[in-house]
């Protein structure tokens, strides 16, 4: 059996909004993830996706549950956790007046990769991104399709056995967005602990292992997509997704209606 | 806390740093060019006022001239930069072009009165002109020059004929004597700009690392990448500290050496050029006043750092940084306020005025006086305010909100946020923050 990397229990968080009072943007959620497996976080807008990957990669703090990375407690831990993690989003961008070369060492150093092979490093990712050309350039003066190149470099930079991707092709044109799924497939195939999450149907097909649905800042459902169709009856993830969701809709609806009823989980 | 952490996180806030076009303005190139231009600019003005008033003749008109002084007419009539204008002979058609800035003064001879009239060809003048307007007080300066001089001389020639010698005839006389060196007034002008221009220059220095390091990062959407970093966060926090505060010493420090290498050199020529000597100042520092100025520079500056990191650290855009930091920047007014006292020395109530007092402290050491126990006071009430903006700074790491800015830069939503999200006690480690 393998061992699990990541492992979510009962993950909880709660904001305070000034007009709305308590929200619960993540409420009790489970997970596991192996090496060597992509596990995709499903969800619309809003979902609770972004604010469980922050939790997991210690910008936020859980309001309940646990959850740890490589064996380190999010809370107990974070620094440890973040040396173990790659985090990737459309929100973390790269410094404008560093170069491509510049910017890997200094990621390469910060999380704490050995400093008397932190050269040969970028090199290596150099070579492997194909960004050679432009490495000496200042990353600000780049199109963003180099930038992407940078910035994957920059998140596996410091070799992490876990990596998370939050919607990583939002923004990106069809080609930049096939790059990044085979990125995504060779981090896999060497054995990282991938967590993906998106909202596009048709990437969580091709490149998840596993679908967690992630609805309301809940797990919906969950496991492969062939345990999803058959679960469902569906053969689309949409329409699987569809289901899952409106299924819950309904049952909170239900719930609504005859609050004393206890809510069931799925 | 990591120093190797901080050290790697310093470097490269001080690379990007250098690589801004406007942090490379404001916290070099401004306080090295500064007084070399500034100087050359005043004094290139001066020069070309003082030259256009001189050039600009004055109009006079003279009414009732004696005709037993026509000497005097003969050396008014002499000097280039008087222009007679001898077509108007009444007083009233005068004050009219006088009114109307036709005529910049009047000048009308009249007989002496009793008292005066012992001497024989005595004679009175008055002088009218416009103090409203400076071409006409010119003119005005310009002939009661001219008439002093002729009457002082005539005065002697007169007392020599009634055969009274000088000294009676005068009395007494003023004599006025400098006793300050050259050194003094070099002093003088350094505690005057020294101070100041180290003040804003060390502000100047602080602002743009400490807006672009703060609000900067997340108007670039760099924060969340920092955020993910292994390095803590009192480390990221502390490297930014300390790259704001180098800055801000960088620039005073810069301005210093740019002061005294421009006032040697750029300053001497231009004072020969309005006929001064080129020595009319000197600037030299007491040995210890370099050791004081530069302590209270880096107290200043860690000062600087820490208020304009907290106020900037609100702010979601480059924008809106500038605009929270702008109060801090009004600080490093002060001492402009206290610019013409220069005479003033620290007192335990102004060694308790922040900014101020280190201003004040500079220039005691510029003028060798060093009280040391009021040093000593003013470093502990800027220490005191470090700490106060380092603990507040404590507190705000430690809140989730602020680091990821969700009242959106409004400080008055954000201790709403805060007050409730504490009252609430939202989660089972609200207290402990983010490590």
């Amino acid at each position: 059996m393998a061992i699990a990397n990541v492992k979510v229990e009962g993950l909880q968080k709660s904001f305070w909004d000034e007009s709305r009072g308590e929200v619960r943007a993540v409420d009790g959620i489970d997970f596991d993830c192996q090496p060597g497996e992509v596990f995709g976080l499903l969800g619309a807008n809003g979902a609770g996706k972004t604010t469980t990957l922050r939790m997991l990669a210690t910008i936020l703090k859980p309001t309940g549950g646990s959850a740890s990375l490589n064996g380190y407690d999010v809370l107990a831990d974070p620094e440890a956790v973040r040396r173990s993690l790659g985090f990737y989003s459309a929100s973390t961008a790269l410094y404008p007046r560093l170069t491509g070369r510049e910017t890997l060492e200094f990621f390469a150093r910060i999380n704490g990769y050995p400093a008397n092979q932190v050269a040969q490093r970028v090199e290596e990712l150099i070579d492997r991104f194909g960004i050679r050309e432009y490495a000496g350039a200042r990353v600000g003066k780049l199109s963003s399709g180099m930038k992407q190149k940078i910035s994957i470099a920059r998140t596996i930079v410091h070799d992490p056995p876990i990596l998370i991707f939050d919607e990583p092709t939002v923004g990106l044109d069809v080609m930049a967005a096939l790059e990044m799924q085979n990125v995504v497939h060779e981090l896999r195939d060497e054995g990282k602990v991938i967590i993906f999450s998106t909202h596009i149907m048709s990437e969580a097909e091709k490149l998840c292992d596993r679908i967690g649905i992630i609805h309301q800042g809940r797990i919906l459902a969950l496991g492969t997509l062939e345990e999803h169709r058959q679960a469902t009856g569906k053969h689309y993830l949409e329409d699987v997704f569809v289901h899952e969701v409106m299924q819950a809709e309904d049952q909170s609806a239900k719930a609504m209606a005859s609050p004393g009823e206890p809510r069931t989980s799925l | 806390m990591n120093w190797s952490d901080i050290w790697v996180l310093y470097r490269r806030e001080l690379r990007s740093a250098f690589r801004d076009r406007t942090i490379v303005m404001n916290g070099i190139l401004v306080p090295v060019f500064m007084y070399p231009i500034m100087m050359w600019v005043m004094m290139t003005g001066l020069m070309f006022v003082l030259g256009q008033m001189d050039r600009e003749s004055s109009r006079l008109v003279i009414l009732d001239p004696p005709p037993e002084h026509s000497a005097l007419l003969d050396t008014l009539g002499a000097q280039t930069n008087l222009e007679i204008q001898e077509d108007v002979i009444s007083e009233d058609s005068a004050m009219v072009l006088l009114r109307a800035g036709d005529l910049d003064a009047l000048v009308e001879f009249r007989p002496p009165t009793d008292e005066s009239s012992a001497l024989e060809d005595n004679f009175q003048v008055l002088i009218r002109y416009d103090r409203a307007v400076n071409r006409s007080s010119q003119a005005s300066a310009r002939v009661e020059s001219a008439i002093a001089d002729y009457r002082s001389e005539w005065l002697t020639q007169q007392a020599a004929a009634l055969g009274i010698p000088e000294t009676d005839r005068e009395q007494f006389r003023i004599v006025q004597d400098n006793v300050s060196t050259e050194e003094d007034i070099g002093t003088l002008l350094m505690g005057f700009m020294i101070p100041m221009f180290l003040v804003i220059m060390i502000a100047m220095g602080c602002l743009m690392p400490a807006i672009d390091s703060t609000a900067g990062e997340r108007e670039r959407s760099t924060w969340e990448t920092l955020m993910t970093v292994s390095a803590s966060r009192l480390s990221v926090v502390t490297s930014k500290y300390f790259y704001v505060a180098t800055l801000g010493i960088l620039a005073g420090v810069l301005n210093v050496v740019a002061m005294f290498a421009s006032m040697g050199v750029i300053m001497g020529p231009l004072l020969m050029d309005l006929g001064e000597s080129a020595n009319a100042f000197q600037f030299s520092l007491p040995l210890l006043a370099l050791p004081v100025m530069i302590v209270a520079a880096i107290a200043l500056a860690l000062f600087f750092a820490a208020a304009m990191m907290i106020l900037a650290a609100f702010a979601r855009t480059f924008k809106d940084g500038q605009a929270m930091v702008g109060p801090v920047f009004l600080l490093a007014m002060m001492p402009i306020l206290m610019g013409d006292q220069t005479d003033q020395t620290l007192t335990p109530l102004t060694a308790a005025i922040p900014v101020a007092n280190a201003a004040m402290m500079i220039r005691d050491a510029i003028n060798g006086v060093f009280l040391w126990p009021l040093i000593a006071e003013t470093l502990a009430v800027l220490l005191a305010m470090v700490t106060a903006c380092l603990l507040i700074a404590r507190v705000l790491l430690k809140t989730e909100d602020f680091i990821l800015l969700s009242p959106d830069g409004r400080f008055s939503k954000f201790s709403k946020i805060f007050k409730s999200s504490s009252r609430s006690r939202l989660g089972r480690n609200s207290s402990e923050g983010l490590k």
